[in-house]
C-alpha cells in the first residue's frame, strides 16, 4: 500500500502472515502463518525469540520458546508466564490472551524481493 | 463386523456459550453421521459445580434441555451424538435425556453416561501438590471445589460399541469426542498411534466450531469474511490417511487451507507433542489443502503411544472478584485518568490484607498491548477509560473497592463518566498430572 517497495525496506509482518493465539493456563501460543509459502523462509529468518520478546515486553515474564510446523508454514511462539495468572484468575481486562495474535503481527520484517 | 470407508463427522458445539441453530443445521443436512459437542471450557466445570452445590440435580449444561428438543428428530431417525453435556452432574444430565426422549415419543434409544471425571476423592487422597499456590491440596481444605480428570475415547468407542446413540460424559478431551465416533466407525484400533493421531488432528480442527468457518479471522482489509454474520459449524468427511474438512452448501464464512493451518496450532504447545488422554500427537508435517471451495484436504498427522498420566483440572475458592472502571475524556483525560488511579491506589492501600492481589489499567493506552509497546507510539489519547481489578478476601471488601470507583462520580478528577462495576466468585482453576490408572472411568446404560 502506498509507494513502491524497495529492496532493504522494512514493512509489518501483517502485510505477508497472519497469527492465531491460544490459552493453557498461565501459557499462550501465538502462531504466525504465511500467507504465501514462499514467504516463510523470510519469516524464519526473521521473526525471532529475541524479537517477539521485545514486542510482549509488558505482557509476558517467563520463557518464550518458538515451534516450526513446515506443512503449514507456520511458526509456533509459545510464552510462559504470559496471563498474569492464567485465564482463571488473571486480572487483565483479556485474560485469554485472545488479543494477543494482533501485537506479533507489528513486527517488522524485510520487504520480501519475489 | 464390516467398516466404513468414510465417517461423516459434525461439529455441534465449541463451548458452553455456543449456539443450537448451526447444529440443527448441520443434523437437518444429512450430511452428518455424527455430531459432537464440547460444553466446557477450562472454568466452565468448577462454575457447574457450584451450581450442583446449590441444587443436587444440577450442575449440567445450560444448553441440554434445548440441545435435546431440537435434534431429538433426527436421532430418532439414526444420528448419533457425543456431548461432555454433563459438566458437574452426569448422571443427572442422563436422567434428562432419556426422560426428554420418553415425553416426546422417542423410543429405544440408547443413551450411555460416561462418570469417573469426577477425581475429587481420589485427588484427596493424593494430596499433590499445586504448583501456583505453593501448597498442597490438603492444606485448602474446603477451598477445594472439584477436580476432574481429562478422559480419553475409550468409553466412548465402547459405548457405540453397545449400540448407544447418544453418549454424554463430564470432562471428556475435545478431540476424543471426535476420536471415539471415528475409530469407532471405521474399526481402528485405539493403539493404532497414526490413525489415533489422524481422528485427533480432525476432531482438535473442529472442535472450537466457527474458528475453522471464518470466526475469529476477518481482519479487514487483508482478511475479509463474506456472510460473516451467519457463520455454520463445519463438519468433516474422514478417510484412512486423509479428511476432507468442509461446510453446508448456502452459509456464510468460508474454509481454506489458510484457516486450517492457523486452526492446526491452536492451543497447541510443541507441535511435534499434542498431548491428549489417547495420543501425543506430531503435527508438525500435518498440509492442508485447497480442493475446491469450502473444501479443504489435509492429512499428515502421526502418533505415539498415548501418555500414561492424566491432566486433571482442580477447581478452587479464590476468594471474590471485583471489577470497576470510569472514562474521562478529551484534552487532558489521560492525566485524569492517572489521578484517579491515584486515589484508588489509596484505597486499595487502605484495605490492607482484605486485597489478595490487584491490578489497575487505562482502557485506550494500556490494557492489552502493555506498557512497553505503548512508548514506541507516543500518542495523546482521545478518552480514555480507568479500570481497576482485584481479588479480595471477601464479598463484602469486593463491593466495598468496586464503591469507591462509583464514589469517583463525586469525589474524583473532573469529566468522569460511565461507572461499571462487577463483583463475582474468583474461580481458580490449576493442573495437575495424575497416573492414569488412578481414573476408573465406566459406563452405564438407560434405553428411552
Amino acid at each position: 500500500m502506498g509507494s513502491p517497495r524497495l529492496a532493504g525496506d522494512l514493512i509489518p509482518l501483517r502485510e505477508i502472515a497472519f497469527s492465531r493465539s491460544g490459552d493453557k493456563g498461565d501459557t499462550i501460543n501465538v502462531s504466525v502463518i504465511a500467507y504465501d509459502k514462499k514467504h516463510w523462509n523470510l519469516i524464519r529468518q526473521e521473526v525471532t525469540t529475541d524479537v517477539v520478546r521485545r514486542l510482549y515486553a509488558g505482557l509476558v515474564t517467563g520463557e518464550i520458546i518458538r515451534y516450526e510446523l513446515p506443512g503449514t508454514h507456520a511458526l509456533n511462539f509459545v510464552m510462559k508466564g504470559a496471563l498474569a495468572g492464567g485465564v482463571s484468575m488473571s486480572l487483565r481486562v483479556d485474560g485469554h490472551g485472545k488479543s494477543f495474535q494482533s501485537l506479533i503481527l507489528e513486527a517488522e520484517v524485510s520487504a520480501p524481493t519475489a | 463386523m464390516s467398516h466404513a470407508k468414510t465417517v461423516r463427522v459434525g461439529c455441534g458445539s465449541g463451548f458452553a456459550m455456543d449456539r443450537l441453530e448451526p447444529a440443527l443445521d448441520l443434523a437437518a443436512s444429512g450430511r452428518v453421521d455424527y455430531l459432537a459437542f464440547d460444553a466446557l471450557a477450562e472454568r466452565t466445570l468448577a462454575m457447574a459445580q457450584l451450581r450442583r452445590q446449590e441444587n443436587p440435580r444440577h450442575g449440567y449444561d445450560t444448553r441440554l434441555e434445548d440441545t435435546l428438543d431440537g435434534l431429538a428428530p433426527y436421532v430418532a431417525d439414526g444420528l448419533k451424538v457425543v456431548g461432555s453435556f454433563g459438566a458437574a452432574n452426569v448422571e443427572a444430565a442422563a436422567e434428562v435425556i432419556v426422560d426428554r426422549f420418553r415425553n416426546a415419543g422417542h423410543r429405544g434409544i440408547k443413551v450411555a453416561a460416561i462418570v469417573g471425571d469426577d477425581v475429587l476423592k481420589q485427588v484427596r487422597e493424593i494430596n499433590p501438590f499445586i504448583e501456583e499456590l505453593d501448597k498442597r491440596v490438603g492444606d485448602l481444605g474446603e477451598r477445594v471445589i472439584s477436580a476432574n480428570a481429562y478422559l480419553g475415547a475409550r468409553e466412548i468407542v465402547e459405548a457405540l460399541g453397545q449400540g448407544a446413540q447418544w453418549c454424554v460424559g463430564g470432562r471428556l478431551s475435545d478431540p476424543s469426542l471426535y476420536v471415539g465416533p471415528i475409530c469407532h466407525e471405521m474399526g481402528w484400533s485405539l493403539d493404532d498411534w497414526d490413525r489415533v493421531a489422524h481422528a485427533t488432528l480432525v476432531g482438535h480442527l473442529l472442535e472450537c466450531s466457527t474458528h475453522i468457518t471464518g470466526g475469529f479471522f476477518a481482519d479487514p482489509p487483508y482478511r475479509e469474511v463474506d456472510g460473516i454474520e451467519n457463520l455454520p459449524f463445519p463438519l468433516a468427511e474422514v478417510s484412512d490417511g486423509h479428511a476432507i474438512i468442509t461446510k453446508l452448501d448456502g452459509t456464510g464464512g468460508l474454509v481454506d487451507d489458510r484457516i486450517i493451518a492457523a486452526q492446526v496450532s491452536y492451543e497447541v504447545h510443541d507441535p511435534a507433542a499434542y498431548t491428549n488422554p489417547d495420543i501425543v500427537a506430531d503435527f508438525t508435517q500435518v498440509t492442508a489443502e485447497t480442493v475446491a471451495p469450502h473444501r479443504v484436504l489435509v492429512r499428515g498427522a502421526r502418533g505415539k503411544a498415548r501418555p500414561d498420566t492424566l491432566k486433571v483440572l482442580v477447581g478452587i475458592d479464590m476468594g471474590w472478584k471485583v471489577v470497576a472502571e470510569i472514562s474521562y475524556a478529551a484534552a487532558g483525560c489521560l492525566s485524569r485518568a492517572q489521578l484517579a488511579q491515584k486515589i484508588i491506589a489509596h484505597k486499595l492501600e487502605a484495605m490492607g490484607g482484605d486485597i489478595l492481589d490487584s491490578r489497575q489499567d487505562l482502557h485506550g493506552f494500556n490494557t492489552l498491548v502493555g506498557d512497553g509497546f505503548r512508548d514506541r507510539r507516543n500518542q495523546d489519547p482521545v478518552e480514555v477509560r480507568m479500570r481497576v481489578a482485584a481479588r479480595c478476601r471477601t464479598r463484602k471488601a469486593a463491593e466495598r473497592l468496586s464503591l469507591e470507583v462509583e464514589r469517583l462520580y463525586l469525589e474524583g478528577p473532573a469529566g468522569g463518566g460511565g461507572v461499571v462495576r462487577r463483583v463475582e466468585p474468583a474461580l481458580g482453576v490449576f493442573p495437575i498430572y495424575v497416573d492414569a490408572g488412578v481414573v476408573t472411568p465406566s459406563i452405564s446404560y438407560m434405553e428411552t
